[in-house]
């Protein structure tokens, strides 16, 4: 079988076309495995929901640090008539505040843009986290588990549903800093490997090790020929191995990838009206506006579960000292995050799109250092939009001060089993056995928030 | 120097026990003394009968505050004298320096008690730590801390706390062993007035919930013995003697609410004023032993009856097969038995290229030599194979391989797993100690016994001391919590402890019970809590944390029997006590003490009373490794065989209960588990019983055509639990790694021996707004690379490396699209590739010869002459396209480029990536 000559046309062809490359044998396996439906060699096909879901991908913007709900969200400007009260020194909202255009939402000043989509979001001011340290904050927010490690809800649902494009990850995660918990907040954990976060860092190289190091294309296509053929006759008298004829075949999507990876943020094709609305100079992949025109980007390509880190480093929404430190930050995000509701609702996308946008904690009605806050899990606020929420809506309610949930408490788990509702997934049938137990996202815990659902 | 102490104001557990510790008390007693009494700030007062000395003593020097608040009430409430003298105290500074000691023996005691605020501090005696962080409770509480067992050193004892404020009150110094009980006998009409009016009480309106003998124990309240009802349930103490006003039991019989108590009819008048009398005449109680409840009522037989914890059989081998010529060892005898009862024969050997690249990946993690390849095809000793076994098995990278595995079960890492991800650079003296013990084949309950209880056992010498506190890394490594020491959630390290123990060593999943009695498993909460005593009884160093960034409590090794500079991250025994069952497994909701025990479905062993003063960690590893302990050895051979072929004969190898999977082979898994306890737990002798099988021996694929037998094998038995065939494996990370730097001569081959480069101690700044993220780069094999717990390294998380968080029995092999880029495109794959280019060159001038060696060096195997023809024709091609390069027409850089194009295509191919 190696002695015909090689022909680069036909492998290049195969390579690019697909299933050219694997006649016979592989086409077999593949066909054999998509119907047992746990396929090893496609094992992020997509998998259909328990039931009819309303959005078909997720968005997590995670803006790390804790953000101030009483000096964004939830402004509490009744408290400046207190400032000062009490030996923990109260302290408003410090920044102005106004009703939202439609709703009448009342929101800070550090969020214009957002404040005029009121009418497209359903804001929580009732959620809880049981921590309030960063890094079991921020990992509980992402896992439901503080202390444990367990599997992301990116990759729970990219378990639960597989992906529709096999040539980009199902679970990517642009984030230029690491958030607290570090890569633990993107693990799949007990889950397979193949469902872990995908870390994209803006940049020239966006997805490690995507660029072709040969100094020729041709030359790398000349390489993978010679591999296929060696691993062909290897395969030839193992029959039974799904497990090397997936390698192969991941290859092929590698190979793939070098072109739709790259062309995923290229922003070429971009029209001038796109970017302005973004507020993105061209050539800039360092703002948070290339991080959510890249997620608009991905949500069309099929990405599952997108999620963008806003900051992970110092300095972030971790404003101690103060909360003049929210300005830029919210100067930043503001503008790109109503330009991508704005965007994929244009483009019909965003009815079947859940954007997410979460912190780990709120952060105390009291003062801290000069003109600080300490961070505060009893009360903070979280937004969403799009995919089967009820838009133009406000669910739960502080106290006067903005310490406690005086109404509708709503718990990580609940944010966890209602976001998987809206993909479809009941989050007590998603389990996965593991050191004998049946895990699941939301371990014993959730409730669905049919209250906000449209 | 502090000795061991007994505590004894802890409940009395058993009847048996309790008779006991009567008895040794009263001889104990009969040389006791009382010594001195100092009343720190204040006159001179009369307690338990002993005069003390006022402040203004010639016997002690401090310098603190002194201070008074005498309007406080007491929480307990106390006798008039103690309670001036408790009242006023010293604070700020917080040292005492007792003087005028004799030398000899002193118990001691020292009465702390609180104003205001709770205050959590430690108390240290000549600089030891004897009391940890206690929390001095709310406004008004107060206790009697110690005793402490203390020799005068220069007539002098030095007390002194750290942390909180800790406000000193008074000293009581024994002299001898005082036990510190002071209990006198009940006077008659005291002792009748409870027999006639509360006996009977409690036994109509309160046992039926509030008993040993309840169906279902309410708020974790005993009443029914004299020690439960003092501790108390969830809610606290139920009864302050002496105190009516603040006893919770005399409040619910008033209460009209809820918590109204009996709650369905009010006690009677008279009743209620008996329980009055009682509580405010001193509550006497004969009652003297504590009952116990038992939650979940195992029944210990029938749970046995599951087959993981029946009886390690030792069962005949079956050798009344069909083909019995097949079989080489034993071993063989059962795998056959099983195949015939399914009709089905094994397939044919493995060829002699791809069994010893199996053997020598499975024992090293590496790949075999061309020359180690060309020494075996050539030997024609039918002792061929077991001599490549047995030079294996005696090289250093054996230990480097299995130590490995044994890493991954015990989660190891270089830094602790808190928020800020505290380096341990002590840590790898613990790694290295795995990988010597299995190049040493230490017996396997040897090893445990160290890991759990090491600086326990009695050393011959130095190098065994510090073997030993070495050993005890394992239980030192437990993952550490959040940011704070103030409230450290010590329960949740105490757990990873217990989770790993389990897992590892016993193949059970012990924690479900510190909520809630197992769901599945024969385990309950007090079986968890048994276990969980003996690490509260426990030092753990401290590896620093974000607010308390000073490492400490790490054990000097000794050298020349003097404790020397070099530390290690090891245990030690801290102040023993019985641990609190925790309701919903809430460390604030304590229900009763339960003791210090094995699960009572493995034994339920206990500890001795002689030994209730250690941690009991030296008894735990000898309940673990006794030969009747069903799990021990069944576990290890299990993992010793998955290791060996691919997968278990149990699949589930840190599961062996309800929820895991019944072994394919459990005779065999019993004769296995015979034989390790009988070969003296050597780990190194099992290895050579299953390598030396005719079924380690078998090919990995099924090599006939699709029409004979081999498509009712795969019919049959699609997943080969029968081990018809030997299962392929892809290189672990590891593995890959290593064969990578050892292909292109970049491996360092030398042991590690020395601790990673990090930053000096005194340098840490580390917070959870900066942890730990360093990395440490070495050409040193995988296992001695620098792994920390809140930051993987990118390739073994694209490569399924361990979890440094949690036990990991079983490496996916996963195929990642992820893993293919790395492969077509990262630089270290690029680097090696190159090296392994000039490599090649150099070592040949012909082609044909540099292709044969290419192959045989990934694969192990040369190319079928057709590859070979092809693969020539293939770099004649690329060599063409590399001269349209321009710079490329030199011929040894075009040279090196054409041969590193054929290597990186070599390091993608699966017959390189898997094992055969």
């Amino acid at each position: 079988m190696f002695s015909h000559a090689i022909s680069r046309r036909n492998t290049i062809r195969s390579l690019v076309g697909g299933s050219i490359l694997f006649p016979g044998i592989l086409s077999e396996l593949m066909a054999a495995e998509q119907q047992s439906s746990a396929s090893s060699a496609e094992p992020l096909a997509a998998k259909p929901p328990h039931f009819a879901a309303k959005a078909k991908r997720v968005i997590l913007v995670f803006a790390t640090g804790g953000v101030s709900h009483i000096d964004t969200f939830d402004p509490k400007p009744t408290t400046n008539g207190r400032d000062g009260e009490g030996k923990d020194k109260l302290m408003g909202c410090v920044f102005g505040t106004k009703p939202a255009r439609q709703t009448g939402t009342v929101v800070s000043d550090l969020f214009p843009q957002i404040r005029d989509s009121m009418q497209d979001l359903c804001l929580i001011r009732s959620m809880k986290s049981a921590h309030f340290d960063h890094t079991e904050a921020a990992v509980g927010m992402h896992t439901g588990s503080a202390t444990f490690t367990r599997p992301s809800m990116g990759s729970w649902l990219s378990y639960g549903l597989g992906t529709v494009n096999q040539d980009l990850p199902s679970f990517m995660v642009i984030a230029p800093h690491l958030p607290y918990g570090g890569t633990q907040v993107y693990a799949s954990d007990f889950l397979p490997a193949y469902h872990q976060g995908t870390r994209v860092i803006p940049g020239q190289e966006p997805i490690a090790n995507l660029t072709p190091r040969t100094p020729r294309r041709s030359l790398q296509e000349l390489e993978l020929q010679l591999a296929d053929m060696l691993n062909q006759s290897h395969l030839q008298s193992r029959r039974d191995d799904t497990q090397l004829a997936a390698r192969i075949k991941s290859y092929e999507t590698a190979f793939k990838m070098q072109a739709s990876g790259p062309e995923a943020f290229d922003f070429s094709q971009e029209d001038e009206k796109t970017l302005e609305m973004y507020g993105l100079q061209s050539g800039d992949t360092k703002s948070f506006a290339w991080q959510c025109l890249v997620a608009r980007r991905l949500a069309e390509r099929g990405v599952r579960f997108i999620e963008l880190v806003d900051s992970g480093s110092r300095p972030n929404w971790d404003s101690h000292g103060d909360m003049q430190e929210h300005v830029p930050l919210a100067k930043a995000s503001d503008q790109p995050m109503a330009a991508l509701i704005r965007d994929l609702k244009q483009r019909g996308m965003l009815d079947e799109t859940l954007i997410v946008w979460a912190t780990e904690f709120g952060r105390t009605p009291t003062k801290e250092g000069k003109a600080g806050r300490g961070h505060h899990g009893d009360c903070f606020s979280i937004w969403l939009a799009g995919g089967g929420i009820k838009p133009g809506t406000v669910h739960g309610e502080t106290n006067d001060i903005g310490q406690t949930a005086v109404s509708d408490s709503v718990d990580v788990h609940d944010l966890h089993a209602t976001i998987l509702h809206l993909m479809g997934i009941d989050h007590t049938r998603l389990t996965y056995r593991h050191a004998g137990r049946d895990y699941r996202l939301t371990d014993v815990h959730g409730r669905i928030l049919h209250e906000i659902l449209a | 120097m502090l000795r061991p102490f007994i505590v004894l104001n802890q409940p009395l557990l058993t009847a048996a026990a309790a008779t006991m510790l009567v008895a040794s008390l009263t001889s104990a007693e009969e040389s006791t003394t009382f010594f001195r009494g100092l009343n720190l700030n204040g006159p001179a007062v009369t307690i338990d009968g002993n005069v003390w000395e006022a402040s203004d003593s010639v016997n002690y020097i401090c310098k603190d505050n002194a201070f008074e608040q005498q309007s406080v009430a007491l929480v307990p409430s106390t006798d008039a004298d103690r309670a001036r003298m408790i009242r006023s105290s010293r604070w700020g500074g917080n040292r005492i320096e007792l003087t005028n000691v004799p030398s000899g023996t002193y118990p001691i005691y020292l009465y702390v008690w609180e104003d205001n605020n709770p205050e959590i501090f430690s108390i240290l005696v000549n600089g030891q730590e004897v009391e940890s962080r206690f929390n001095s409770g709310g406004t008004g509480h107060w206790k009697r801390l110690g005793p402490w067992y203390t020799d005068s050193a220069k007539e002098r004892i030095v007390l002194t706390s750290q942390g909180g404020a800790a406000n000193f009150s008074g000293v009581e110094i024994y002299r001898g062993h005082h036990e510190g009980i002071v209990e006198p006998p009940l006077a008659p009409e005291k002792l009748a007035f409870f027999e006639n009016r509360i006996r009977p009480l409690l036994i109509e309106h309160c046992y039926e919930c509030h008993s040993s003998t309840s169906d279902d124990l309410q708020a974790g309240l005993l009443v029914d013995s004299r020690p439960t009802m003092r501790r108390g349930g969830a809610s606290g103490p139920a009864i302050i003697p002496g105190d009516v006003e603040h006893s919770l039991l005399i409040k619910a019989i008033h209460a009209d609410d809820d918590s109204q108590m009996p709650p369905d009819e009010k006690l009677t008048a008279s009743e209620i004023a008996d329980l009055e009398h009682w509580v405010a005449s001193g509550a006497a109680d004969p009652r003297s032993d504590a009952t116990r409840y038992v939650r979940k009522k195992i029944d210990v037989e029938k749970a046995r009856q599951f087959w993981s914890l029946r009886p390690i059989a030792d069962p005949a081998v079956p050798t009344t097969v069909a083909n019995s010529s097949w079989a080489s060892n034993e071993i063989d005898y059962f795998i056959l038995r099983k195949l015939e009862e399914q009709g089905l024969q094994p397939v044919v050997d493995a060829d002699e290229r791809t069994l010893i690249r199996r053997v020598t990946y499975d024992l090293t993690g590496l790949p075999p030599s061309p020359e180690e390849i060309h020494n075996f095809l050539t030997d024609d000793s039918p002792m061929a194979f077991e001599r490549v076994v047995d030079r294996l098995l005696d090289s250093p990278q054996y230990g480097e391989r299995w130590g490995r595995h044994w890493m991954d079960l015990v989660r190891y890492a270089d830094t602790a797993g808190d928020n800020s991800d505290y380096p341990i650079p002590a840590a790898y003296l613990y790694r290295d100690y795995i990988i010597d013990s299995f190049n040493a084949d230490k017996p396997y309950d040897e090893f445990i016994r160290e890991q759990i209880a090491g600086d326990l056992l009695t050393p011959v010498d130095d190098a065994d001391q510090n073997e030993n506190t070495i050993a005890t890394g394992y239980i030192a490594i437990s993952r550490r919590f959040g940011s704070v020491t103030d409230r450290y959630p010590q329960h949740l390290t105490i757990e990873d402890s217990l989770d790993n123990i389990g897992r590892t060593m016993l193949g059970m999943t012990l924690t479900c019970a510190r909520c809630h009695d197992h769901k599945f498993d024969p385990i309950s909460q007090e079986d968890y809590y048994g276990l969980y005593g003996i690490f509260q009884s426990s030092r753990y160093p401290f590896p620093g944390i974000e607010l308390d960034k000073i490492p400490k409590d790490f054990v000097p090794l000794v050298d020349d029997g003097k404790p020397s500079e070099t530390l290690a991250y090891a245990m030690a025994d801290a102040q023993a006590s019985d641990a609190a069952l925790q309701v919903r497994g809430d460390p604030k909701q304590t229900a009763e003490i339960i003791p210090r025990k094995f699960p009572d479905v493995l034994g339920g062993q206990m500890l001795a009373q002689a030994d209730a003063h250690h941690s009991g960690r030296l008894q735990l590893a000898s309940w673990i490794t006794a030969t009747d302990n069903p799990l021990t050895a069944r576990v290890m051979i299990n993992r010793i065989w998955q290791f060996h072929f691919g997968s278990g004969l149990v699949k589930t190898p840190s599961d062996f209960g309800i929820r895991g999977t019944p072994p394919t082979h459990p005779e065999l898994l019993d004769w296995l588990a015979s034989r390790f306890i009988a070969d003296q737990w050597s780990i190194k002798s099992m290895h050579r019983r299953m390598l030396l099988s005719r079924t380690y021996r078998l090919n990995s694929f099924d090599s006939e055509p699709a029409e004979s037998a081999a498509t009712r094998r795969a019919a049959v038995d699609p997943s080969n639990d029968l081990h018809w065939r030997f299962n392929r494996r892809r290189l672990d990370a590891e593995s890959l790694r290593d064969t990578m730097l050892a292909l292109s001569g970049d491996l360092d081959p030398a042991m590690g021996r020395e601790p990673h480069p990090f930053p000096p101690a005194d340098k840490w700044e580390y917070t959870q707004h900066h942890p730990f993220r360093d990395s440490y780069e070495t050409n040193r094999r995988s296992v001695y690379m620098m792994s920390a717990r809140l930051n993987s390294r990118p390739f073994f998380t694209t490569f399924d490396g361990a979890d440094r968080n949690a036990s990991t029995a079983q490496r996916d092999s996963s195929v990642t699209t992820v893993q293919s880029l790395y492969l077509l495109n990262d630089d270290f794959v690029y680097q090696q590739t190159r090296r392994f280019a000039e490599r090649i060159l150099s070592e040949s001038d012909n082609d044909d010869e540099r292709i044969d060696l290419a192959f045989e060096l990934t694969s192990g195997h040369v190319p079928l002459d057709d590859q070979r023809l092809a693969t020539r024709r293939w770099l004649a091609q690329i060599n063409a396209e590399l001269r349209q390069e321009a710079g490329a027409d030199e011929p040894k850089q075009l040279a090196l480029e054409t041969w590193s194009a054929f290597a990186r295509v070599l390091f993608r191919v699966n017959e390189f990536l898997y094992v055969d």
